[in-house]
């Protein structure tokens, strides 16, 4: 009698894990679907709502350069997605996208750097990563994916931000973005979870000697100028990377760009393969989720 | 199907109820930095650059260590600290720090009085800063602190 009410507690138990495994993304999509609702109504009607939404814009301004009526799949493009002026030079550039060669250089490494293949087989995976490793118990980030493998194959890691990195990067973005790939990126376990959450939070505190969080400018900013730029939006803010920047004159990473909003924040820089970065990563790439892979791209 | 759901429901809340848990528990850096009154202890006039500079000290490691140091145009609050030292023992009145800038070798002069200022006001407010976060940060979350 007993052996069957253990069996029948062991069962229940596995069930209920199995249960509760699927129900780790239950506040992230929560999290996820209220950004979205936010921006759809932020730039449903931007002159109709500047009192709530853009408070120093010209009435103006959100007549002739703001465009209304954005939904969800055209936050894939960021600020582009709004702004009208810089959309026009952005396709001007883009009939002649200066990463094109960054591409052939990152097939060209796929091919040729010793252990890379092996380790990732199918190129178009940039849309599920950043991952949560259950062996290691963190984050892997695409770029800390690749430098492991280039480790476990007795290579120096390549430099994070830029060259190598970025070429790669560029190809696995163009192959998943040629593959119809969207961004898919998963919580499975209560680690995870926790990860997220730790990423959300990151993403949320104010910090630095200005004291600002990154929603200060990409959540309730997104779409309000500083000086002559406009803010992109969290929704889609990752799906375009490794970026071409004319500031840069070449190919960067996400972490790249990270750290150089980081500065802005005024705080010293996190390392691109910090927990404190990996983890950020994890949790704007999950907002984004559902929005098709589309890098690598082009940036002022 | 009704009880899987209840037991579903209360593992996430149990889950739930963890992570704000560890979201309370804060470094004793954070806690001993969140009773100051920066305006009083980096008051270089009052205290001292000797007291001043102590603050800074003490703070700006444990800032570090929790990744917020601040860091103004290129110099890290460390940077600050370490050029102070040297200053006030030197007993001079002005501090030159030397940071790397985009590769490039750069120095900057500051009065050694407003330097200890800086220094102590960066490494106790990113202290602060922490602990202000633990209960501003879900203000700013679509959905759930920020109603839109």
């Amino acid at each position: 009698m007993s052996a069957t009410i253990v069996k029948a507690s062991a069962l229940a138990l596995i069930a209920v894990s199995v249960l509760a495994a699927g129900g780790h993304n239950v506040q992230a999509e929560k999290d996820r679907k209220a950004l979205v609702a936010y921006m759809e109504k932020k730039f449903a009607n931007p002159l109709k709502n500047r009192a709530q939404f853009f408070p120093y814009s010209t009435d103006k301004e959100l007549k002739e350069n703001i465009k209304g009526d954005l939904k969800f799949e055209e936050f894939v493009l960021g600020s582009y997605a709004f702004n009208k002026q810089g959309r026009a030079q952005y396709d001007e550039i883009a009939e002649m996208p200066p990463y094109e060669d960054a591409i052939d250089a990152g097939e060209e490494l796929y091919n040729g750097t010793k252990g890379i293949k092996k380790c990732f087989p199918d190129p178009a995976i940039a849309g599920e990563y950043p991952k949560f490793d259950e062996k290691k118990g963190e984050v892997v980030t695409l770029t800390s994916a690749i430098n492991d493998c280039l480790k476990a194959s007795g290579q120096k890691p390549w430099n994070a931000k830029k060259g190598k990195m970025a070429e790669l990067e560029a190809y696995f973005a163009y192959r998943s973005k040629e593959a119809g790939k969207k961004v898919d990126i998963r919580i499975p376990s209560q680690a995870a979870q926790e990860a997220y959450e730790r990423g959300k939070k990151n993403y949320y505190s104010q910090r630095g000697y200005l004291k600002l969080s990154c929603a200060n400018c990409h959540v309730q900013g997104a779409g309000q100028r500083v000086r002559a730029e406009y803010m992109s939006p969290l929704l889609g803010q990752t799906t375009h990377f490794p970026v071409y920047r004319l500031k840069w004159e070449g190919l960067g990473t996400l972490e790249r760009r990270m750290g150089g909003c980081n500065k802005d924040q005024g705080e010293n820089p996190h390392k691109p393969g910090s927990p404190w970065m990996k983890e950020l990563l994890y949790f704007m790439a999950y907002m984004s989720n559902g929005l098709p892979v589309d890098g690598p791209d082009i940036r002022k | 199907m009704k009880t899987v759901q209840t037991i579903v429901t209360l593992l996430n809340l149990g889950a739930a109820l963890t992570l704000s848990a560890s979201a309370e528990e804060v470094n004793a850096a954070v806690e001993a930095a969140a009773k100051l009154d920066v305006k009083k202890v980096c008051d270089v006039r009052a205290n001292g650059l000797e007291k001043v500079l102590a603050v800074a000290e003490k703070y700006n490691p444990e800032a570090v260590k929790l990744g917020v140091e601040f860091k103004r145009l290129g110099i890290t609050n460390s940077t600050y600290i370490k050029g102070l030292k040297e200053a006030v023992k030197a007993k001079k009145p002005e501090v030159t720090l030397k940071y790397k800038s985009k590769g490039k070798e750069k120095s900057k002069t500051f009065k050694t009085d407003y330097a200890a200022w800086r220094s102590c006001h960066f490494a106790v407010r990113a202290l602060q800063q922490v602990k202000e976060a633990q209960s501003t940060y879900r203000l700013a979350i679509p959905g759930d602190g920020y109603s839109f």
